[in-house]
């Protein structure tokens, strides 16, 4: 369980992270979720106790990190693939690693197997691909067998293959009873692996809650009607006060009635259903909406 | 405390920057002696290659080495921020000044040892070349052989420590490097020429920081500036601020 406290980082006069307070269970993968420069990065670093924060604590299991005697067994973070010495070989890299911790040697030879980097692991990183720091990144996690998981983007850079891997081992920690909290900005990645969200905007906590929960109040729902007669339900469903979205000829998306009441009035009018079927929207329509007011870089317009 | 090191010697020991400095470090005083040994002439009538000689010369082109030590020492600290290997660092070891005094400790031992291995070689293999050219080599003829050889190490050890420092409060490779370079090789002859005119004494140079250190490996102190020992004394109390000081700056910013 990690609990985030009243959390507060300012950089001069800009306010990265603002009284953010919000917990992470056990047994989940938990998404976190935010516009560029909403504060993940920072509030993982601060969580960390790598950035020193003006105000507020995180637990990990009760206890602070500064108070973890072997930290690296019992929380693995990777906040950026990209933090090692790139003239050290992988194997070197997890080795001084293991050994701040006192974990074995031959645990490093696990872990490189693990992430499938046993082949490259006596080559310098500097010829390792974006990718292939992910994997060593990820192997690092994994050195002290930790019960708590933080990953800032551990997809990026991966290939398709690679981040399902990543998906399927993270879900699989998660099984575990492992407490995983996963940042990414790749949402319909995080729509297949996380069942809980926290998701900030400007430094804030806009919510906190399981993935189908927020889609639900946030995204869009609507109805779809699929007839080859759709034009006559367009009067009774406006008599009702559905908006109506005309697709084609034969399909309509209706807002503002429910599936039974459409195919009721369907049935009264006695016309053929193709499709009758209730729409949602995707975790990146719902992210869109929740973090609308929180966008601090946006583009200037649509493509011309 | 003993995981911490061992971590720390293997981060020292895989970065090839470090081999190629060190054996240059290594290098550059015995090349440099055993040639001079070897072909200093003691027959020409030009007065040869003595005991004393000997020990300049190892002692002298040991400061040099002890410069690059101090640029090992400087480079492992900035370039933990350089690559940003300092955050997974201090993940692994939330309690900060303890990888700070690991590392410390880790380098300070290897310069140390370096340079013993350079004045232990460089003195018999030095003195077995110049006494094959006839010259006389006994350490017994000059009382501050002993101390001066020493004193080449402690300043070894103590350059190392004020590069350690100046990298944790600079946290930037080529800052600390030119401050190591620039400042005892030039910085201190200006101001301590620039004090020396203000205050009529040239005594005052001699308490430059850098020059003081400097002072454990000469041979001949036959001036009114500090001794040997209050010279080191001197030079490693500031090598501590910095140390100490550098070590406050890590453990109050973000990593």
């Amino acid at each position: 369980m990690i609990t985030v406290h009243d959390l507060t980082k300012r950089f001069g006069s800009k306010l990265a992270v603002d009284h953010l307070g919000f917990e992470v269970r056990p047994g989940a993968v938990t998404g976190f979720l935010g516009p560029n420069g909403s504060g993940k990065s920072t509030s993982m670093r601060c969580m960390l106790e790598l950035d020193r924060p003006e105000t507020g604590s995180t637990l990990f299991d009760g206890k602070p990190y500064h108070t973890l005697r072997r930290p690296l067994h019992e929380v693995g973070a990777l906040l950026d693939a990209g933090y090692v010495h790139p003239g050290r070989s992988g194997r070197n890299h997890l080795r001084w690693l293991a050994a701040s911790n006192g974990i074995p040697k031959s645990r490093v030879d696990q872990v490189l197997e693990l992430v499938g980097l046993t082949a490259v692991g006596g080559a310098r990183v500097r010829s390792y691909s974006l990718g292939m720091r992910q994997r060593l990144g990820l192997a690092s996690v994994l050195l002290g067998d930790p019960h708590t998981i933080i990953l800032d983007e551990p997809a990026n850079g991966l290939d398709p293959e690679g981040i399902r891997w990543i998906r399927d081992v993270l879900t699989h920690l998660a099984s575990q009873g492992r407490t995983v909290l996963v940042s990414s900005h790749q949402l319909s990645e995080m729509a297949l692996m996380a069942t809980d969200l926290v998701v900030i905007g400007q430094g804030r906590l806009i919510e906190q809650s399981t993935v189908a929960d927020f889609v639900d109040r946030y995204a869009e729902r609507w109805v779809r009607v699929q007839s080859p007669t759709v034009g006559a339900l367009q009067a009774p469903l406006a008599a009702l006060g559905a908006q109506i979205e005309t697709v084609d000829a034969t399909t309509l998306h209706v807002r503002g009635v429910d599936c039974p009441q459409v195919g009721e009035l369907a049935a009264a009018q006695q016309l053929v259903l193709h499709e009758l079927s209730r729409q949602t929207g995707s975790l990146e329509d719902a992210f869109l909406k929740a973090t609308a007011a929180s966008q601090e870089y946006r583009s200037g317009g649509g493509a011309q | 405390m003993m995981n911490l090191l061992r971590a720390e010697w293997i981060k020292l020991r895989t970065v090839t920057m470090n081999w190629v400095l060190g054996s240059i470090a290594l290098a550059f005083p015995l090349v440099v002696t055993l040639l001079t040994a070897a072909f200093t002439n003691n027959d020409d009538g030009n007065g040869g290659l003595d005991t004393e000689g000997l020990i300049s010369v190892l002692t002298g082109t040991t400061v040099v080495s002890a410069l690059l030590c101090g640029v090992i020492a400087a480079a492992s600290i900035t370039s933990e921020f350089g690559f940003g290997t300092i955050r997974p660092s201090f993940a692994a070891t939330p309690r900060r000044s303890r990888v700070i005094a690991a590392k410390g400790i880790v380098v300070v031992a290897a310069t140390t040892v370096l340079a013993a291995v350079v004045q232990v070689v460089g003195w018999y293999a030095g003195g077995a070349l110049a006494e094959s050219q006839d010259a006389i080599i006994d350490l017994g003829d000059v009382p501050t052989g002993m101390a001066t050889m020493v004193g080449a190490v402690v300043l070894t050890a103590l350059m190392s420590l004020a590069g350690y420092g100046l990298g944790l409060i600079t946290r930037s490779t080529p800052v600390a490097v030119s401050v190591l370079i620039v400042w005892p090789l030039i910085a201190e002859g200006l101001v301590g020429a620039l004090l020396s005119l203000v205050f009529s004494s040239d005594s005052i140079a001699r308490w430059m920081p850098f020059q003081a250190g400097i002072r454990l490996a000469v041979v001949d102190l036959f001036d009114d500036g500090p001794s040997r020992f209050t010279s080191g004394v001197y030079f490693g109390a500031v090598s501590l601020v910095l140390v100490v000081f550098g070590g406050w700056l890590v453990n109050r910013r973000d990593a």
